[in-house]
Parts: structure tokens; sequence; C-alpha cells
């Protein structure tokens, strides 16, 4: 099932997110740019687990697979 | 002891030959070939450039070669951006997008991002080049800090990093783009592990750019009067070389995977949605292990100090685990063919191709270069080592061992595909990867010794008015003989890689050795594979050893430290 790639996908995107958050909300880190970068990651990922979901989607609405 | 003809025919699987790489490249579209020729041909003229200036360098830190102050840095920061940034992203680049053609099977979509993707890469590379021959030398981390005065020389050195990553950035998107198009058609309804790899890597390359932008635009917008002095470059500069660790280690775990197919028809025994997993857990393990960088700074509270050590152990977990599946696959099949012997299985590889010689030492060096990451990373000894040879001394075991030569094992195969010529002399360049290993061992055990005793990095005068250990020279002539060996075999596998991309269709390309070791599910696991396992135990025993012998031999010189800012 293609399921388990959108989880994996989605596990990367909990785990960036939780770190963009830590950094974001303890300003002694000093470290903004760790917000920016894996807040923007955790958003891209998000982003390609939506691709993958939208891409079984379109294909469970038109063909059946060959393979 | 028994071993498996190296000259077995290669295993034909169900819709898929052992071949099929390279048979997919062949019958690319003629633009893709020319794009993908283009960003390897760049690739290979950084890798040129680099190792060039990496000799130079060597041989000053050796002290067989003298430069004025500018000059050395002039040819530390040439050597830095062309072989750290350029080649390891150029070649990236382009491995992406011709692999993720392969897996699509029709070639790129969104083919005109993917030649801006190109032309913005190239762009920034001469941009780069320019400003590293011409401006301040501000090293490879364009550190703005050493060009206070000098605003052009930062905002140009960034505008060439910041050109890299939109050019890789519109090549991943490219690439994303193309694996997802047997989905769109129909034909198939989830990715393999190399599709699901690539998938993510792309990502991940995104994320990088993403992570370049955070560090050099403020720069090149204080050198427009357009912002402030990014006094904070220091830790961007953190994040960006944080990912810069994984992302070609992922590159290069996957490159073996796709390779490891390709010369002995083996997939992993472990089934495709563990590899999936793994390579997954890159991009889980990236941002909790990033604090380790930060162990430099004096500031740094005890408390985070040990988080980071804790976490930083997870550090090489995905490698190891892709490790340990892709030799447990490989022995498993061998063994379920008859193989005997603890290490003698392996003897059947087909060693005689070039790109297997390459792949299999670039294991060696890994499990090497790991043993002194750890080392390295140690929250005690991060700040006494960090701004010391020992960190040049193991991470070219990283950046030449493992990762360069794994690109050109791709290479090797890849090329006569796409230009339909002969690898140029397989017997000699397969000699090639023993001999740079051999220099590099060289160089990483002369290098970590000195540093180990306090010898400076970034530093071409080490004599200290005569009060410098005698040691000191005698390790560092060593670190330049070792950098001569592998400087040399590893010129002349380059050569080879470079004659290849030139020759054109002048004769046909013929298939190397392989051997055909893919078997029925049901013939595994009769014998036991330990190779994979052991092999772990004994880097992690390895990393005890030298952590012990490092804090003894530290704490028996009279120094004491407290941190020093920015070591990488």
């Amino acid at each position: 099932m293609k399921n388990h790639e959108i989880l994996l996908m989605l596990a990367i995107v909990a785990v960036w997110a939780v770190l963009a958050a830590v950094y974001a909300f303890v300003p002694s880190l000093g470290m903004p740019g760790y917000v920016r970068v894996w807040g923007g990651g955790a958003l891209l990922f998000l982003l390609l687990a939506a691709v993958l979901a939208l891409a079984g989607q379109g294909r469970s609405a038109g063909e059946t697979p060959r393979s | 002891m028994d071993i498996i003809p190296q000259d077995a025919p290669v295993a034909a699987a169900p819709g898929r030959t052992a071949h099929g790489l390279t048979v997919r490249i062949r019958t690319l579209p003629r633009p893709d070939k020319a794009l993908l020729n283009l960003l390897f041909g760049a690739a290979l003229l950084a890798l040129v450039l680099g190792l060039a200036g990496g000799l130079l360098t060597a041989l000053a830190r050796a002290g067989a070669l003298r430069f004025y102050s500018d000059d050395a840095y002039r040819l530390l920061t040439l050597h830095g951006v062309s072989v750290f940034f350029y080649w390891l992203y150029l070649i990236q680049a382009a491995l992406l997008l011709a692999l993720a053609a392969a897996e699509n099977g029709r070639g790129l979509a969104l083919r005109p991002a993917a030649w801006a993707g190109a032309a913005l890469m190239l762009t920034g590379f001469a941009v780069s080049e320019w400003i590293s021959a011409t401006g301040t030398p501000l090293l490879y981390d364009g550190s703005p800090e050493l060009a206070v005065d000098d605003p052009r020389s930062v905002g140009v050195f960034a505008l060439g990093y910041l050109l890299l990553a939109a050019g890789l950035a519109a090549s991943a998107a490219s690439g994303i783009a193309t694996l997802l198009q047997p989905r769109r058609r129909g034909e198939t309804e989830e990715f393999g592990a190399v599709g699901f790899a690539l998938f993510a890597w792309a990502g991940f390359l995104i994320v990088s750019a993403i992570a370049a932008t955070n560090a050099f635009l403020p720069g090149l917008l204080w050198a427009l009067g357009a912002g402030p002095f990014p006094a904070d470059h220091g830790t961007e500069w953190h994040i960006l070389f944080h990912n810069l660790h994984y992302l070609p280690l992922m590159a290069t775990v996957l490159v073996w995977y796709v390779l490891t197919e390709h010369l002995t028809g083996v997939t992993s025994i472990h089934g495709a949605r563990l590899s999936k997993i793994v390579f997954a857990a890159y991009l889980v393990f990236v941002p909790p292990t990033s604090l380790y960088h930060m162990f430099l700074e004096p500031t740094l509270s005890d408390g985070v100090r040990v988080v980071g050590s804790l976490l930083s152990l997870f550090v090489s977990v995905p490698t190891l685990a892709a490790f340990a599946i892709i030799v447990s696959s490989l022995e498993a099949s061998a063994r379920a063919h008859g193989a005997t012997g603890f290490l003698g299985w392996m003897r059947g590889l087909p060693w005689s191709n070039p790109a297997m010689a390459n792949m299999g030492w670039a294991v060696v060096n890994m499990m090497a270069g790991l043993t002194f990451a750890f080392v390295l990373i140690q929250g005690d000894l991060a700040p006494m080592l960090s701004d010391t040879f020992f960190v040049p001394g193991y991470f070219h075991l990283f950046a030449v061992g493992v990762l360069t030569q794994t690109f050109l094992a791709a290479l090797m195969v890849m090329l006569p595909a796409l230009n339909g010529g002969p690898l140029w002399r397989p017997a000699l360049l397969a000699r090639m990867p023993a001999l740079v290993t051999a220099g590099l061992f060289l160089f990483a055990a002369a290098g970590i010794a000195a540093g180990t005793m306090g010898v400076p990095r970034r530093v071409f005068d080490i004599g200290y008015g005569g009060l410098a250990p005698a040691a000191w020279p005698v390790l560092m002539a060593l670190v330049g003989i070792g950098a001569s060996l592998f400087a040399a075999a590893l010129s002349v596998s380059v050569y080879g890689v470079v004659r290849t991309l030139l020759s054109g269709r002048k004769a046909p390309a013929t298939d190397l050795t392989a051997v055909a070791w893919r078997v029925e599910p049901s013939r595994i696991g009769t014998a036991p594979a330990w190779t994979g396992p052991v092999s772990i135990a004994a880097l992690v025993a390895a990393m005890y050893v030298f952590t012990i012998a490092a804090f003894q031999l530290i704490q028996s010189l009279p120094i004491a430290a407290i941190g020093g800012g920015h070591g990488h």
C-alpha cells in the first residue's frame, strides 16, 4: 500500500515540526535559523506527503495500475 | 574455499534485467542525455579544480611548498568551494536526475526546470570560482567576519552559493515530478525502495537549498546595503553544514543500493518497505542530531551539551542500517549459491569491475571514517579537537574515500550507457581505489595523530618560532605523502571517467563484469549471514578504543580547552 509512504513522510514532518517548535518557543536557545530551516523543511515534506496522496487519488480515479 | 564464478551470466529478473539501469539510461531522450553530460562534465571540472587545490594545500601544510599567507588561504578556499560544494552538489543533482529519469523510463519531467537548475548552478560555479580567485579568501564557509571591510567579496561569494541553492531546488523539483510520472500514468501505485529514496533525497536537497539561503542571503543583503552585518553567520552555517553531512551520505547509500543491484542482481532480502523506512530515517534523524555542531560554543549550557551528546549517537544509525541491509542481502544470496568462508563469500563479487572496486573500498573508508567521527563529536573531545588537523585528517576518509569514490563508481556505470562508448581502461581503474585508500589511510593516520597532539587546522606556518613539538613536522610530512598518493591515484580514476565522458561513440560499449546472485526467497537464510552485524560490532569496539586512546593522549598533554567559536 502506498499509505506507508505517506506515513513515513508524515513522520518526518512531525519530527521536524517539533524541533522547529522547540527552537521557536525556547528563546534561550537563541537559534532562530533552526526555526526557519526545520520549519520550512516540515512544510516542504508536508507538501510532498500531500503530493503523494493526490498522485494516488489521481490514479485511483483513472485507470488500474499495470504493475 | 568455494566462491562464485565472476563470469556467471547476469540474472534477468521479471520485468527488469540486472542491466536495467544501463538500458534505461541508454534509451533516455537526447535532450536529457545532453543535460546529464553537461552536469557530469561540470561536476568533474569542479573535482579536478578541487583536487589540484587540495594537493597544493597538503604540500604546503607538509612544508614542501611555501605560499604567502593570502595565497595559501586562497588555495584552501578554492579547494573547499570546488570540492565540498560544486563537485558534491553538481554530481548529486546530476545523479538525482539520471536515476529519476531511469526510474521513470521515459526521461525527465519538468525539463525546463532541470535546464534552469543547471544554468543556475553553473552560473553559481563560475561566480564562486571567480570571487574565490580574486576576492578576499573567505574559506568555504564564507564567513563575513573575515572581510568586514570588503562587502563586495562577501556579497559575490554569497551570491555564488545562492545560485547553487536555487539550481539545486529547481533540479530537485524536476526530479520529484519525474518520479511521480509513473503514478500519474497509472503504471504503479507505490515507489520501489530506490524511487522512494530518490523522492526523499530530492526533498532533502530542497531543504538544503533553504538552509543555504538562510545562511548566505544575509551576507548578500549586507553587501548591497539592504541589511545588517550577518553577525550570526556561524550559527546559520552550522545548520547548513549539518544538512551537508547527511545529504551526500544519503546519496552514497542510495548509489550503493542501485549499483549493488546492477553489479550482482541482488535487491534487499528484507523487502522494499524496510529500505524505505531506513531512507526516511535519514530525514527523521537530521534535526535531532544537529546539536553537536554547537559543542564549540563556550556559552552552551551543560544540559544542552548532555542532550546533544546523547542525540549525536544516532547520527550514523541510518547509514549503518542501510549498510547492514546491503551486506546481509549480498551475503545471504551468496551463501544461497553455496559460497563459504566467513569473509570468503566476498571474493565472488566482481572486483575486476572498477565500479565494484570503488564501492567496496568506499565501505572500508566509511568504517574508518565513522570510527573517528564518533570520537570527534563527543562533548568533551569536540572543543579540544575541532580546531586541529584531526578534522581534515578524518573527514577526507568520507569526502574522498566514501563520497567521491562512490560517485565515480556511479559514473563508471552510467557514462558508457549515456554516450555509447566503453569505459576507459577498466583493468587499470579497478586498481586505483586500493591505492586511493592506502594514501588516505596514511593521510588520516598522520593527520589524526597530529591533530590529537595539537597541530592546528588552517594554519600554514606551524613552526611557532622553533617552539613547536618535534613530532609535528614529521607527522605533517606524512600527511603530504599520503595526500600525494591518494591524489595521484584519484587523478587516474578521474582521468578515466573524463576520457569516457568525452569518448563519444568511437567504440561499442561493453558491459563489464557482474555476477548473478539473485535467488528465490525460499533459498535465503539456509546459512547465517554475519558479516554486516559483526562489522558494526567491530566499528563500535574500534570507536571505544580510539576514544579511550584520544582521551588518554590529550590528558597527558599540558593543554586546556574552553571552546573556540566555530570549528568546521
